[in-house]
């Protein structure tokens, strides 16, 4: 398990700002999710948490750009 | 391994951080534009003019003539001004990627209700019938969003964090640096006392009421840190489930709002001196945006009313000292103990993790650096004049203006809290998360209150006199 690519660069791994403010409601309210405390933490769509950009597991699942594909 | 096809609904590649975060975080950006305006006050100060033109405010007024007066004579000025922060704030909500177009929008509605919440904060009769400018604003917004309802792209111009942050980075400016060095270290030390027991509080009474450990540690923090905030950081930090960072989201939101009202009303009944005030706002308050609402609607009345003694700089100075300087800053030490402490002790996830203490500095509220030079640049400017020659010609020339700007930026994130808080939205927080992080709350509240209006009474009411 340690030797999988990190969290950031999974298919399963989402931390744009405006993602992580429609996905835990509340969060612009008092916060933001352009703050610096968050850091490059996101939201792991398969284990349902939050985690670090750094992070890893075994179920890391490379990222296709098929947003490329779909337009091309 | 295998290949999942990128959803395309989904948004596009993780932001990373490094030299990036200079342009790619709010902090920064509040930063840049803080220290921009102050340093554009400065310039213009050592070139025998003022920015104190473009930093126009409603003045104090007893008829709608004098008002209409004012606002007939300065429309220019208000034109620029706005135009000013339009494209300050603007270039920042560009490069953090937002829509500027609906920012643009929704800042035009913003700015009209700034203008009216600031013109009746200075109604002759205005603490007569306790029309703070905070209070107004947050309920005004309360109001619109949760009964009238408001267009959701609206929320592109209702960035309360940027605001906020860009304020506080205005307030250094005006708070000397040797106060935040004399009065820094019992700030500091009040605010880790309740912050530790707040936390230890929440988080025990949670665990013994059956919750996960990781949700006990984000309940803690929210009520004990920064609020939302600190809540963010350490779900990410110990690698919590996705619905425990709304559950936070929403005891933070629902407690900060009540004590917005109530920490002011409870100080008026006691008559506390504005620095004692600020203190226990600061020690009792969970999110900055929220606590200086409340500091500066009770600062607004010293002065006003019979029997508060102090300015209202006295609250907020020491309402800043202790949340920002005595709390806020080390919400990266707590992130760090407690990744340390769910990646070693706590159940495991399926994730795997390498903490480093580098985690300190990535979850730093960066912001706090732009207040702390503000101040610095300030102050070195200061020790160039006497006091009288200070109070002639630096306050009136350089330190009013950036403080009325400051004024604005404050308005602006008050009228966004109410804005963007949708109630119905909120999630469902549940019993016992509700119990335990009310545990911490009147912990929170009394040991503030001990500390602030008791022990270091005579330490706060006599702060920057």
């Amino acid at each position: 398990m340690t030797n999988a690519a990190r969290c950031g660069d999974c298919a399963h791994f989402r931390n744009a700002a405006g993602f992580l403010e429609q996905a835990l409601p509340g969060l612009a309210s008092l916060s933001s999710g352009d703050a610096s405390v968050r850091a490059d933490d996101g939201l792991c769509l398969h284990h349902d948490r939050l985690v670090a950009v750094g992070d890893r597991c075994a179920a890391f699942a490379a990222r296709v750009e098929a947003q490329a594909t779909a337009r091309g | 391994m295998s290949t999942v096809a990128t959803d395309l609904a989904a948004p596009p590649t993780p932001q990373r951080s490094g030299w990036s975060e200079l342009w790619l975080k709010e902090d920064w950006w509040a930063i840049w534009l803080g220290l921009g305006i102050v340093l554009a006050a400065l310039v213009l100060f050592t070139q025998g003019a003022s920015i104190g033109w473009l930093a126009v405010t409603p003045p104090k007024w007893s008829s709608f003539d004098q008002l209409g007066a004012h606002f007939a004579g300065n429309l220019g000025r208000y034109a620029a001004q706005f135009a000013v922060w339009l494209v300050l704030f603007g270039a920042g909500i560009a490069a953090l990627g937002h829509k500027v177009r609906d920012f643009a929008l929704a800042f035009v509605f913003l700015y009209l209700l700034a203008v009216a919440i600031f013109a009746l904060g200075q109604w002759d009769q205005a603490a007569k019938y306790n029309l703070e400018p905070p209070l107004v604003a947050l309920a005004l917004g309360l109001v619109l969003s949760n009964l009238l309802g408001l267009p959701r792209w609206l929320d592109a111009g209702f960035r309360v964090e940027f605001y906020i942050k860009t304020g506080i980075v205005l307030l250094g400016a005006t708070l000397p640096f040797t106060l935040i060095v004399w009065a820094g270290p019992v700030a500091i030390g009040q605010a880790s006392v309740i912050s530790i027991a707040t936390f230890l509080v929440i988080y025990f009474v949670a665990v013994k009421l059956g919750l996960d450990r990781r949700l006990a540690a984000t309940l803690g923090v929210g009520g004990a840190v920064c609020g939302v905030s600190a809540a963010i950081a350490v779900a990410g930090a110990v690698g919590a489930k996705r619905e425990h960072a709304p559950i936070a989201i929403t005891l933070v939101i629902g407690w900060a709002i009540v004590m917005i009202f109530v920490l002011p009303l409870v100080a008026r009944v006691l008559q506390l001196p504005a620095g004692v005030a600020g203190a226990w706002i600061g020690s009792s308050e969970f999110a900055d945006a929220a606590g200086l609402a409340a500091a500066q609607a009770y600062g607004d009345l010293a002065g006003h009313v019979d029997g508060i003694a102090g300015t209202a700089d006295q609250s907020i100075f020491a309402f800043t000292l202790m949340k920002v300087v005595g709390r806020d800053v080390w919400i990266g030490i707590w992130a760090l103990v407690l990744a340390v402490i769910a990646t070693t002790r706590w159940e495991k996830t399926g994730i795997d993790r390498r903490i480093d203490a580098g985690e300190i500095w990535r979850r730093f509220p960066k912001f706090v650096i732009g207040f702390l030079v503000a101040s610095l640049i300030v102050t070195l400017v200061a020790t160039q004049h006497g006091m009288a020659d200070f109070d002639k010609t630096v306050k009136p020339a350089l330190v009013n203006p950036v403080k009325d700007l400051r004024s604005w930026a404050f308005i602006f994130c008050f009228l966004s809290i109410g804005l963007t808080t949708r109630f119905r939205e909120l999630a469902a927080a549940g019993r016992k998360p509700f119990i335990a992080f009310t545990s911490g709350v009147v912990v929170n509240v009394v040991l503030g209150f001990l500390l602030s209006a008791v022990m270091f009474a005579g330490y706060w009411s006599g702060l920057a006199r």
